[in-house]
Formats: structure tokens, C-alpha cells, sequence
């Protein structure tokens, strides 16, 4: 999470990078160009002027104007020099020909434009000036050169350069602190969240994100967020109204029947025969009892919310406990069980809704698996959590009728077994594991099924804590 | 034995009482929570029974209030809410045991009886006899007519529990309780198994029985009939 939003700040500052590099790029070429252009339209300019006096009163006119302003370089940075055809000065503010110029043979062509530096005198010392000039070869063989002195034009390329880097180097450090301290809020935020999330997923439907009173986005997110919880936990409570309501409304007839058949029974000088009538009446009631009794325990269990004492569980010596109590019957049953639990197994859960699940899975074994089968109970630390899985050889379910296998009323198999099961066994070890956040998955166990149900770690790290009041 | 009931369903009040006095207990009957709670503080009662949903006052407030008034009078509540953890919720809250509705009479009769005798025979006993059988609780060692027999730790546990109650109706929801810290109860009766067991391997050969089933309410063990 912490990860993925710093990648998205760099990212963002990269790109702020990117862009302001290329808008102040672009800016200080179009910002050189026009300084180049400008120095270059002057000196075309004044070699126009120059091609004027010559064309009107010859080279004489034209070393007169060039005298003329030969301060002009104090002025304007303007370089001028008239040579004759043996490059030697002839009028102008240039001392000489540019030695490179001439000397190497390479003459310049008819007109042509060139870059050199001058030395200059300044307040006493030697300074060089770069230059940059055109060469015109006069009709006459003499030599025009004007120019002008680009160090001023240099020096403020360099200087918006100089700002242009820092500007770009500043920027993305801003970017990125920024987007860095972001990505770091949201984070931390997203993670609040995230807690809170499975503090009420654990069981505490009372817990709420936070608001910060920021009024940002995640607030907007947290203030719905919390307006749905408002309304879940309100569903929740109503519910569980409910199911009490429905728990004392059925269980009280349930019970003045109950009554009423033992004080039949009871009656001094009962004949047998009325109390062989009464007693699988009573027997059927306590099985109405417990089908209602799982009923409403899977549905509370499923309605979350409710009191999951946060018990230190070993799975282990839980599944022992469970498989010592079972094994008689089994044996008796003629089916052979084996537990491998060879290690403790801690987790955080409800003791009695764990039993509960090891219970239903074992009924459901004897329930099914023909005599002389094999059932194994197995608990085992792994990497996620631990893990839970009982086998047998019996006759399984079918792929298909896994998935409805685990809901209420759906009872697989043959019509005896039918006819003892509730129906409920199964889905209420579903819910039972869907509140410790694990999941009830059945398997193939060639031949046979195999109900494994994994416990996260995360069962063991936060327990779920008792909530719920019933009143 | 003076006993309490604080039920408010007069039918159910009725026949409880009907039956805990033709088992020679006196019983008065409180119809509400304030009643029965101002019955429980100025009486002097053996025992409790409190429905936990009471007009005034729930069952579980009436034990704290008696507790915090130094009443230790134990308190078995009864309820219509029957999960789990409900049962653990009522007895944590100072109930002494907790009874979901529907219950069969001799469930409440066996666990008024454990209640009321509770504390009778000394945590410190190390060796329990009933007729020949003898336990000895430090070497987990079980003999009848001076012949060892063995037992798994788990028959050993179940034969205490018995002995320790000797006499006394035990239920099985008491033993599935006490043995195996259920509080649920399983769809299969998973204790006759194991109480066979016990029974042959204590009883088989011997004239005289020990190991009793009582139709409709549990097992006791005791010298005779």
C-alpha cells in the first residue's frame, strides 16, 4: 500500500520534471533565438548602411563613417573594421584583422558570417569579448567586417540557464516532498482504515473510521463509510432482537409442552404403554429444541456482532478433546478414527463455537460413513495460520453438491441419514469458521470428503473481542 | 431445602414447583424480578432458581445485585436463550449454572441437587470408596474388591466426576460439562458410549451393579438399586 502511493509520488514528480523541463527549455531557446536574431538584424543592418556609403562615395566614404563611430564599441558593443585586400587595417575600432581569420588561408567567402573574440581594454585590464560578425568582400578587394560584442547576450543565456536548471532541480524536489508527505498521509490513513475495517469485521460493529474534520475526500469516504456501518449495526441489533424474540416466543410453547408431557409422565400409576407413548414425544421435542437451538445459533453467528470471546484456543488439544469424546461411538459404529494433531496449534476464537464445528464435522462422519471406514482429525501449524481438516472414506459429495452441502436445510446422501440430520451440521461449522475468518471448504478425498477449513494468523493476532450484550 | 423460584410464566412456576416439592424440596414461588429480588435479599434460601427474562429485573441482575450484597446463595438460571454464549455470558455474570428452556425436569432436578451439595465432600480427598469400588484420586488408580482395573485418563475423569457425586443423579449434560468443557449439546448421545464402557469395565462381573441409569434424567453411581 505504502509502496504503491510513494511509487505514484515519484512518478507524479518525474513527470512534473519532465514537463517543466521541457516548458523551460523551450522558453530559453526561443529566448536565445530571438537575442541572436536581434544582434544579427543590427549588423545586417549596418552593413546595408556601409553597402550604401560605398556604392555612394567609395571606400573613402566608408572609412570616413567608420571613423565616425569608431567609439561606438564603449556604446553599443558594435565592432567595425575596413581592411584592404591584404587584410590590413584600413578604418574601424578593430586594431587588426582577426588573425584566424586570415592567416590560415582559409579566406571567407563573398559574405559570410563569423564568431571570434576580441581583447578589450577595461579599466586597465585585458578582458576577451566574444564577437560575432559578418564578413563582406567589397568589389574593390577590400574587406568589410561588422560585428557586435555577444558577452553581454552570452552572459544572460548562462545566467537564465543557471535559473532555468535550479528552477527544474527546485521543482522536483517540491513535487516530490510533496507527493511523498501525500502519499505518506494517505497511506496511513488507507491503513487506519484497513484496521478498523477488521476490528469490525472481528466482530466490533461499535468501531467507526476517523474523521479528521479535514473535509477532504477520505473524510467523505469515512462519513459514508461510517453513515453504512450506522446502518448495518442498527440492522444488526434489530436482528438480534429479533432472534431473541424468536428464541423465547418458540422456546417458551416448546417448553409448557415439554412440561405438560413430563407431568404426564410423572402421573402415579401410569400404564407403560402411556409412557412408551409419551417418551419419543418428548424425544422428538428435544429434536425440534436443537434444530431450533442451531438455527439460531448459525444465524447469530452469522449476523456477526456477537460474542466471540476472545479465547486462547489450542486447536489441537481442542480436536483431541473433541475426537476422545467421539471415538467410542465411532469404534462402536465400527468406523476406525485416527488424530494427527501433533503439536499445539493456538489461535484466538470462541472455544465452544470451535468445539461446536469439530462436533458437526465428526456427527456428519458417523452419520455417513458406512461401517468399517476410517475417519481422520488433523491439525497442523502452517505458514497462514492452522489449519483444520477431518477425512473419510465414506461416500463424499458429489462436486456439484459441495457448495449447497454447506446451506441450511440441504442434507445430502441417503435417506436414512436423511431422516436423523437436521440438516444444519454442516452450515453452521461454515459459519462457525466464516467467524473466525476462515473458510469451510469441502474436498475430495478419494473416495470420501475431506473438510478442510484454514484459520488465519490474523485469528491469532487480534482477537476478536465480546460485543454483543443480550439483554 | 428451602428453595426460591423467580419465574414468571405461571404454568412453567406451577409445575416446577409441583415437581421440586414432590422431591421434598419447600419451594416459594416470586412471579417478578423485583419480587423475587427483594424474596432472595431478606430470605434466607438454599438455593435459587431465576428465569433470566423477568419483568423489572432480568435474572442476571438479581445475581449481581446479591452478590454485591455478599448473598452467596448459589443461583441456577434458567432461559429461553440457549446459545452458547448466552449459557457462558449467564454463568460468568455469578450465575452457579445456567439451564436452557426447554430442559427435561430431571436435568433441573440433577443440577438443584449437585448445586445444593456442592462443597460437601472435601477438595482434599485423595481416596473415594463406594461398596468395594475404591479411587485413589492422587495415583489415578481405580480397584473393585481389591482388583485393579483399568481405565483411560478420560473414564478416570468420568468415574470422579460420578464418585465425587455418589448417590446423585449426573446428567449428561453435566458429564459432557465437566469432562469435556461442552456446553452444547451434540446430536448423538456420545456419552451412553462412554458410560457403557465405564459400566463394563467396573461393573462386568460383579453381582451388584454400581453404574445406574436413570430413565430420563442421567446416571448415578451408588451401593444398591
Amino acid at each position: 500500500m505504502r509502496l504503491s502511493s510513494a511509487r505514484l509520488a515519484l512518478f507524479y514528480a518525474a513527470l512534473v520534471t519532465v514537463f517543466t523541463s521541457a516548458l523551460l527549455l523551450s522558453v530559453y531557446l526561443l529566448t536565445r533565438n530571438a537575442l541572436e536574431r536581434e544582434i544579427a538584424a543590427v549588423v545586417r543592418a549596418e552593413v546595408d548602411d556601409l553597402s550604401d556609403d560605398l556604392r555612394l562615395g567609395g571606400i573613402a566614404q566608408v572609412a570616413a563613417t567608420l571613423r565616425l563611430r569608431a567609439d561606438s564599441w564603449g556604446r553599443t558593443g558594435a565592432v567595425f573594421l575596413l581592411a584592404d585586400p591584404d587584410f590590413r587595417p584600413v578604418a574601424g575600432n578593430l586594431t587588426a584583422w582577426p588573425h584566424d581569420l586570415a592567416a590560415g588561408g582559409t579566406l571567407p567567402p563573398e559574405s559570410a558570417r563569423v564568431e571570434f573574440e576580441i581583447s578589450a581594454h577595461e579599466r586597465g585590464e585585458s578582458v576577451l569579448h566574444p564577437v560575432e560578425a559578418r564578413i563582406e568582400h567589397l568589389a574593390n578587394g577590400y574587406w568589410l567586417l561588422v560585428g557586435a560584442d555577444t558577452s553581454e547576450r552570452v552572459g544572460v543565456l548562462r545566467r537564465f540557464g543557471l535559473a532555468t536548471g535550479w528552477g527544474i532541480a527546485l521543482t522536483a524536489l517540491c513535487v516530490w516532498l510533496l507527493g511523498a508527505a501525500y502519499a505518506r498521509r494517505t497511506a496511513r490513513r488507507v491503513r487506519d482504515y484497513a484496521t478498523t475495517c477488521e476490528t469490525i469485521m472481528a466482530g466490533d460493529l461499535t468501531q467507526r473510521l476517523r474523521v479528521d474534520g479535514s473535509r477532504d475526500e477520505f473524510d467523505a469516504l469515512a462519513v459514508a463509510v461510517n453513515a453504512m456501518l450506522d446502518r448495518i449495526e442498527q440492522q444488526t441489533s434489530t436482528l438480534r432482537t429479533t432472534f431473541n424474540s424468536i428464541a423465547h416466543d418458540l422456546r417458551t410453547p416448546l417448553y409448557r409442552l415439554r412440561v405438560r408431557l413430563e407431568e404426564a409422565q410423572l402421573r402415579a400409576g401410569l400404564p407403560q404403554d402411556a409412557y412408551d407413548l409419551t417418551a419419543p414425544a418428548l424425544e422428538e421435542l428435544d429434536r425440534v429444541q436443537r434444530t431450533l437451538a442451531t438455527l439460531l445459533q448459525i444465524a447469530r453467528t452469522e449476523a456477526g456482532g456477537m460474542t466471540t470471546h476472545g479465547d486462547a484456543v489450542d486447536l489441537a488439544a481442542l480436536a483431541a478433546n473433541m475426537v476422545e469424546l467421539y471415538a467410542p461411538g465411532m469404534r462402536a459404529a465400527g468406523l476406525d478414527v485416527a488424530l494427527d494433531a501433533p503439536e499445539p496449534a493456538p489461535l484466538t476464537g470462541n472455544r465452544q463455537l470451535l468445539a461446536q464445528l469439530i462436533t458437526n464435522l465428526l456427527e456428519n462422519a458417523l452419520k455417513y460413513v458406512p461401517a468399517g471406514g476410517h475417519v481422520r482429525v488433523s491439525v497442523r501449524n502452517t505458514l497462514e495460520g492452522v489449519a483444520l481438516s477431518v477425512a473419510d472414506n465414506g461416500p463424499g459429495i458429489a462436486a456439484e453438491e459441495r457448495a449447497a452441502a454447506l446451506r441450511p436445510f440441504v442434507r445430502v446422501g441417503d435417506a436414512a441419514a436423511f431422516a436423523t440430520g437436521s440438516g444444519l451440521g454442516l452450515s453452521l461449522a461454515a459459519a462457525v469458521a466464516r467467524l473466525h475468518r476462515a473458510q469451510l471448504m469441502l474436498g475430495d478425498n478419494a473416495p470420501g470428503l475431506i473438510v478442510h477449513c484454514e484459520f488465519p494468523a490474523a485469528a491469532r493476532r487480534d482477537a476478536p473481542n465480546g460485543v454483543a450484550q443480550v439483554t | 431445602m428451602h428453595l426460591l423460584l423467580i419465574e414468571d410464566d405461571a404454568e412453567a412456576a406451577r409445575f416446577l414447583a409441583k415437581g421440586l416439592r414432590e422431591s421434598g424440596y419447600v419451594v416459594d414461588i416470586a412471579s417478578d424480578g423485583r419480587e423475587g429480588l427483594f424474596r432472595a435479599t431478606e430470605g434466607t434460601y438454599d438455593l435459587i432458581v431465576a428465569d433470566r427474562q423477568l419483568p423489572h429485573f432480568d435474572g442476571l441482575s438479581i445475581v449481581a445485585m446479591l452478590r454485591k450484597n455478599g448473598k452467596h446463595t448459589p443461583v441456577l438460571v434458567l432461559s429461553a436463550l440457549g446459545s452458547v454464549d448466552d449459557r457462558i455470558e449467564g454463568l460468568r455474570a455469578g450465575g452457579d449454572d445456567y439451564l436452557a428452556k426447554p430442559f427435561a425436569f430431571g436435568e433441573l432436578l440433577a443440577r438443584i441437587e449437585a448445586l445444593l451439595r456442592r462443597g460437601n465432600l472435601p477438595e482434599v480427598t485423595t481416596r473415594i470408596r463406594i461398596a468395594d469400588l475404591e479411587l485413589d484420586l492422587l495415583g489415578r488408580k481405580v480397584t473393585r474388591a481389591g482388583a485393579p482395573i483399568d481405565v483411560t485418563s478420560k473414564e478416570f475423569q468420568l468415574l470422579e466426576f460420578l464418585a465425587r457425586r455418589a448417590g446423585q443423579v449426573v446428567t449428561r449434560t453435566m458429564l459432557l460439562e465437566a469432562v469435556w468443557d461442552l456446553h452444547f449439546d451434540p446430536q448423538t448421545n456420545v456419552i451412553d458410549v462412554h458410560i457403557s464402557r465405564l459400566r463394563a469395565a467396573i461393573d462386568k462381573g460383579f453381582e451388584r451393579p454400581l453404574l445406574h441409569t436413570v430413565r430420563g434424567a442421567g446416571y448415578v453411581l451408588r451401593d444398591g438399586g
